[in-house]
């Protein structure tokens, strides 16, 4: 298959599986609502039809045993209660993992076995018309680790041992009631699944688990188990704990929240609007070459002035191309914090306004993990459990909300939350006490100065580090993602009223305004979102401070960094008497950067550096100058 | 085998114990008693030492025994008794009681004679 078409089946896939996800979501919240279910169904049978014309064969069977579990689900009286909704989440989860596989030419990750043997239990249960209550034999068997061990310490095998009734079984509850029965003689029954009420009133298939020690042989215990009719199977295990934990190991771990973006559809209309400057391009360029050889300089300034418009239009509309709607990411949040919130037991609505924001592809790739951090945090340390939030006077549902806005070249994003805020005088007691912070620090505490130690590496309020919010690393990594892509984090936050966080990012990464300057030979470009100003000093303006070399500008006091030395070039002026600075805005402080000369302001095209530079202190990326030559950006950030 | 397997069945239905002792004989057991009540068949268990019992679970009560006790009365005769209980689909209950008294297995009616015999053998370790 050509590879144009695998592409496309991939961007699609992604695109579908989110919309799926995005369905379901809203119908676990309203499990009346038949069109989320419609949708869903719908999407699974056209992924199905993709994935059979690539010749996905397994993913096409699992795509058509979903299908199939959904139709009934549509068809039938099911209650998408939390579990039933667990199970078709888990088992989008696994599809979506098996269309990676098959993107990546691996071996398949997931046994689609297990979750469509897990649908099929969820339908076959609920058409009957009753919600029983079943727990993995995994789930139950923590509880009876204890017991488990104890049995092998007197010598017991623990099996496991799978039992199939016949078809045709009258009466199965008395049948399997009769190989537990059975099974008692030869040991003792630790557990059975479904559990011996459950088994009594038949409600469970034709098949059982339970778990046995004994002292018996495992054939021995299959022999007399097959002594009773209707029996159709038994298989027999051992029973194995740590088989247990990579079982559910396998089912966490293969949940990527969000994947990168792969491949985009572009409107066909601003491909044609592209095509259009093109041509008008094309047409100024014959120009161009006509009033050369004509030498008429009249017409040669015209056609230059074409040029300059046509040039940012096209500039533009390419740039426009890399933009996607950041609800890429953020559709993918509804989900986030459901699972998040669950597994937390507390109750969250999440809020999400100006999804619709377009945002440069590659600054929406990297922002994802840093806004489910932030979300993370949210969810873990912030909103409160539902009983705590009656208590102090909240409705019990906690609210998570996100908000997109422009402004001038920067894309806000405030994530917010009425949880229970950040208790500032804690974090600070906890500063101290880690020596993160000196105690003259302490006074004027403000919430960037909060934010500064929160952003610390290693540090972390909550007594015990949950599963959810990681190791304490985090914020400092939010921090450094957000600034690495031009971007600043800042944190506003009132005890017992909520939390949030504001991203500033630049709309794109192409295309920045830099301030052009030379130090020997070189010519660097600077960020102009990082600079403040540019002043001329006196050579004598430099003091030195504990060997710091420092200036003085309207009472300010701002170390400067001579860029020669720093990245180790020759200046051409070190011995001069006017000295160049260009001021670094810093969220801390302010830095000024010693230059040759200031050149001048102007756009630049951010080109990446190949990877065996990329690594160089300082330097960021590269752009072509006017006249060909090259100038290093710097990376304003990792100098300070 | 050298010798016949020998079966009593205990009914209060003439046409079950007809039926049962049809489908046994055909297969090649001796049916070496039959009794029509719980009471007569504890005490025929006691004489005849049978290798195997069917016996309906719904029987009128004799002095006090009716089916369910009579599974137990013959246990407490003999532990290793093979009793095999027979009854209708809605006694679950019942069947429960008699696999805890130690009957080694039960069969639900209706059932085929294939079914019949199945358990029967098993049950005799064939």
């Amino acid at each position: 298959m050509d590879k144009s078409y695998r592409d496309l089946f991939f961007g699609e896939a992604q695109e579908y599986l989110r919309e799926i996800n995005r369905a379901l979501v809203k119908l676990e919240k309203e499990p009346a609502d038949l069109e989320s279910m419609n949708i869903i169904f719908r999407l699974t049978h056209t992924l199905k039809g993709m994935a059979a014309t690539m010749g996905y064969k397994e993913l096409a069977e699992f795509a058509h045993q979903l299908e199939n579990a959904f139709d009934k689900f549509r068809s039938g009286k099911i209650d998408f209660n939390l579990e039933v909704m667990d199970v078709i989440f888990e088992s989008i989860d696994a599809f979506a993992a098996l269309v990676d596989d098959f993107r990546e030419n691996r071996p398949f990750s997931i046994d689609t076995a297990l979750y469509v043997s897990k649908i099929e239990k969820i339908i076959a249960r609920e058409n009957k018309g009753k919600v029983i209550e079943v727990k993995k034999i995994e789930e139950d068997i923590k509880i009876d680790i204890g017991l488990i061990d104890k049995f092998k310490e007197e010598g017991c095998e623990v099996l496991r041992v799978a039992v199939v009734l016949a078809k045709d079984c009258f009466m199965k509850g008395v049948r399997a009631f009769l190989v537990l029965e059975r099974s008692r003689k030869m040991g003792t029954v630790v557990k059975s699944f479904p559990g011996e009420a459950e088994l009594k009133e038949e409600e469970f298939d034709y098949s059982f688990e339970f778990i046995l020690a004994t002292r018996e042989s495992r054939e021995a215990v299959q022999k007399e188990l097959f002594k009773i009719i209707e029996i159709e199977k038994v298989d027999i295990s051992i029973f194995d704990l740590t088989g247990l934990d990579k079982f559910e190991k396998k089912v966490k771990t293969n949940v990527p929240y969000l994947k990168k973006i792969q491949s985009m559809r572009i409107p066909v209309e601003r491909l044609d609007k592209i095509m259009n400057l093109m041509g008008e391009l094309a047409i100024a360029k014959s120009r161009l070459v006509q009033t050369m050889q004509a030498k008429d300089y009249v017409a040669l300034e015209e056609t230059g002035y074409i040029f300059e418009r046509l040039v940012p239009g096209l500039q533009d509309e390419l740039l426009k191309l890399r933009l996607l709607p950041i609800s890429y990411i953020l559709d993918n949040f509804p989900r986030v914090v459901r699972d998040l919130s669950r597994s937390e037991g507390k109750e969250i609505d999440l809020k999400i306004i100006g999804s619709e924001i377009e945002l440069d592809r590659v600054i929406l790739d990297d922002i994802g993990d840093p806004l489910i951090h932030i979300i993370r945090n949210s969810v873990d340390h912030g909103i409160e459990l539902p009983d705590e939030r009656i208590k102090s006077g909240k409705p019990r549902h906690g609210k998570i909300s996100i908000k997109v806005s422009r402004e001038k070249g920067h894309i806000i994003l405030e994530i917010a939350d009425d949880g229970k805020g950040i208790d500032f005088d804690k974090v600070v007691k906890r500063a101290l006490s880690k020596n993160l912070i000196k105690l003259e620090e302490t006074i004027n505490i403000d919430s960037a100065k909060i934010f500064d130690i929160l952003a610390a590496p290693g540090f972390s309020t909550k007594e015990e580090v949950t599963e959810l919010s990681g190791r304490g690393v985090g914020l400092d990594v939010v921090k450094n993602t957000i600034e690495s892509l031009g971007g600043r984090v800042e944190l506003e936050s009132e005890l017992g009223k909520g939390t949030k966080f504001v991203l500033t990012l630049p709309l794109t990464l192409a295309i920045i305004k830099a301030m052009l300057v030379s130090v020997g030979e070189q010519i660097y470009a600077i960020p102009l979102m990082n600079i403040r100003e540019t002043v001329k000093i006196n050579k004598n303006d430099i003091k030195l401070v504990k060997d710091l070399e420092v200036i003085r500008i309207r009472d300010e006091v701002i170390p400067v960094i001579r860029l020669s030395k720093e990245l180790n070039i020759k200046s051409f002026k070190d011995a001069s008497a006017a000295i160049s600075v260009v001021i670094v805005e810093g969220r801390i402080k302010n830095i000024g950067f010693v230059v040759d000369n200031v050149l001048s302001e102007q756009d630049i095209v951010v080109k990446p550096l190949s990877s065996f530079i990329k690594k160089v202190k300082g330097i960021t990326g590269a752009t072509i100058l006017g006249d060909g030559g090259v100038a290093l950006i710097l990376d304003v950030a990792s100098i300070r | 085998m050298g010798t016949k397997k020998r079966i009593l069945i205990v009914d209060d239905a003439l046409f079950m114990r007809n039926l049962l002792r049809d489908s046994l004989v055909r297969s090649g057991f001796e049916i070496c008693g039959e009794a029509s009540n719980a009471l007569e068949g504890v005490e025929k268990f006691k004489e005849l030492k049978p290798d195997l019992v069917t016996l309906d679970i719904v029987m009128p009560k004799m002095e006090e025994i009716d089916g369910i006790s009579a599974v137990k009365e013959i246990i407490n005769l003999d532990p290793g008794a093979k009793v095999i209980v027979i009854s209708a689909l809605a006694e679950r209950k019942l069947v429960q009681q008699a696999l805890i008294y130690g009957a080694k297995d039960f069969i639900a009616k209706p059932f085929t004679c294939e079914k019949l015999l199945g358990v029967v053998r098993k049950v005799l370790g064939e």
